[in-house]
């Protein structure tokens, strides 16, 4: 019989072992530096993460002008306005925004890896790789959503965007309705990273607002 | 073709039921992926050559999935992401006599037996400069060349079945699938290397095309209302349709 299924007991205390001895070596040969693996995590937690999205979302609601250039060009779009340049960064370069209106949904999707943007959501979730994800997502995005615990009326059309060249894809969610007084960053506090992706709306009230880099496994 | 390039549609596979929304579930992956964040910053392509690192190798997304791709599909979906990134990584530095394989493998052994032992100290911050300069600005595959596109919007494109390579970026189930051309890129894109038979390469436009799900799939598996969407180099799509 096959071991190809089995794991090694130790699995994830050698993984670990490795993944160290590795960055050791890396620094000893002048690679990399002892600072480099937190520097980079750092800017993660802080620079290129969900809150960038959930900024540009909140300035999309309160600034229909705004909207109007960020779904005709994103890149250009948030250049002209006050948003860190990071937004344009790595994996992040050429962004379009797909817009959930009462009669699109929009969700993105990558079946051959697990491209995403960086710049406007940090780095995508476990689940978004997950190839079970991956594969039913594209042919039955309504089960999928629904399972999520979002059922989408059959009304609205779905459209899946599969990133599978240089195009990084965001979701522009739909605004809540009794949101509409809330100033720009308390409405940037409820946008999570599950609504920019299409697999959540966004909530008036969420179980938690903000970001929380250590709910991410940071 | 490779299993793992045709995983859109799979069936028989098992409810979603809860989201596991962390990025990183052990913390030795902050590691790898920070290893592999300075490897794409420290790039030789990307044409830093007064950064003090001894790093004087390519390495972007294709050399990280190219790995992906060419693992025996079964032990794909066996190993997690980040599990399938340290194979890809660490064997790459072996590989090109970075470091030999004894000396990872001693390593790794000391690292087992005392995980807290501290990490060796210093090395040139210019480096890690130039990898937060990478994120900072990304490397755009945007070319500035001039090429017509071959398509127009609402043209209808057949996706061409191309030989088999060692890396692709066409996914597997549009393989031969008709659709319509939704969107045409402004520009030409590159792509990181040359994918060999498979076309991509130079510089060429990308579309985004739309699918009718049932001329994906047999409608009896398809949902209602829905449209597929993927961004596509040129070199996949014909304007003829393809023979079986």
């Amino acid at each position: 019989m096959t071991d190809r299924f089995l794991y090694d007991p130790k699995r994830e205390a050698l993984s670990a072992a490795k993944a160290k001895a590795l960055e050791a070596l890396l620094i000893k040969k002048g690679v990399i530096t002892s600072e480099t693996v937190t520097k980079v995590i750092d800017f993660f937690k802080t620079k290129m993460g969900p809150f960038n999205g959930a900024k540009l979302v909140a300035r999309a609601w309160k600034d229909p002008a705004f909207k109007k250039r960020l779904l005709k060009n994103a890149n250009s779009a948030i250049a002209e306005m006050d948003f860190p340049p990071v937004m344009s960064g790595a994996e992040g370069e050429h962004v379009r925004v797909a817009e959930n209106t009462s009669s699109v949904h929009n969700l993105i999707i990558c079946t051959l890896c697990s491209c995403y943007p960086w710049t406007l959501l940090g780095l995508p979730p476990y689940w978004f790789k997950d190839p079970v994800f991956r594969a039913r997502a594209a042919r039955e995005p309504r089960k999928v959503l629904k399972e999520f615990g979002f059922d989408l009326d059959d009304s609205v059309e779905i459209r899946v965007w599969d990133s599978s060249a240089q195009i990084r894809w965001f979701v522009l969610p739909e605004q809540p309705k009794g949101s509409e007084g809330m100033s720009e960053a308390d409405l940037a506090e409820i946008v999570t990273p599950e609504a920019m992706m299409g697999v959540a709306r966004v909530e008036l009230s969420p179980a938690s607002r903000g970001y929380d880099p250590k709910a991410q496994g940071f | 073709m490779k299993l793992q390039h045709d995983l859109g549609g799979l069936e028989n596979l098992e409810t979603l039921e809860t989201l596991e929304k962390r990025v990183f579930v052990q913390p030795w992956e902050k590691i790898i992926f920070a290893v592999h964040v300075a490897m794409m910053g420290l790039s030789k392509h990307l044409g830093v050559t007064k950064v003090p690192t001894t790093f004087r190798d390519e390495w972007t997304w294709a050399d990280l999935r190219k790995g992906a791709e060419a693992m025996h599909p079964f032990d794909y979906f066996k190993y997690r992401y980040y599990e399938k990134w340290l194979g890809g990584i660490s064997g790459f530095f072996v590989s090109k006599g970075y470091v030999s394989a004894a000396e990872l493998e001693a390593k790794t052994k000391e690292y087992l037996s005392n995980p807290d032992t501290p990490l060796p100290q210093g090395g040139n911050r210019a480096i890690d400069d130039q990898v937060i300069h990478y994120l900072e600005t990304g490397d755009s595959p945007k070319r500035d060349v001039k090429m017509a596109p071959k398509f127009k919007l609402g043209d209808t494109v057949t996706v061409k079945d191309v030989p088999p390579a060692d890396h692709t970026r066409l996914p597997g189930h549009l393989r031969g699938k008709t659709g319509v051309i939704e969107t045409v890129y402004d520009g030409v894109y590159t792509y990181f290397c040359s994918t060999g038979p498979d076309g991509l390469g130079k510089p060429m436009p990308v579309y985004c095309v739309r699918f009718d799900p049932k001329d994906i799939w047999d409608k009896s598996v398809t949902e209602k209302g829905m449209y597929f969407y993927a961004d596509l180099f040129e070199v996949y799509l014909s304007s003829h349709a393809v023979k079986g």
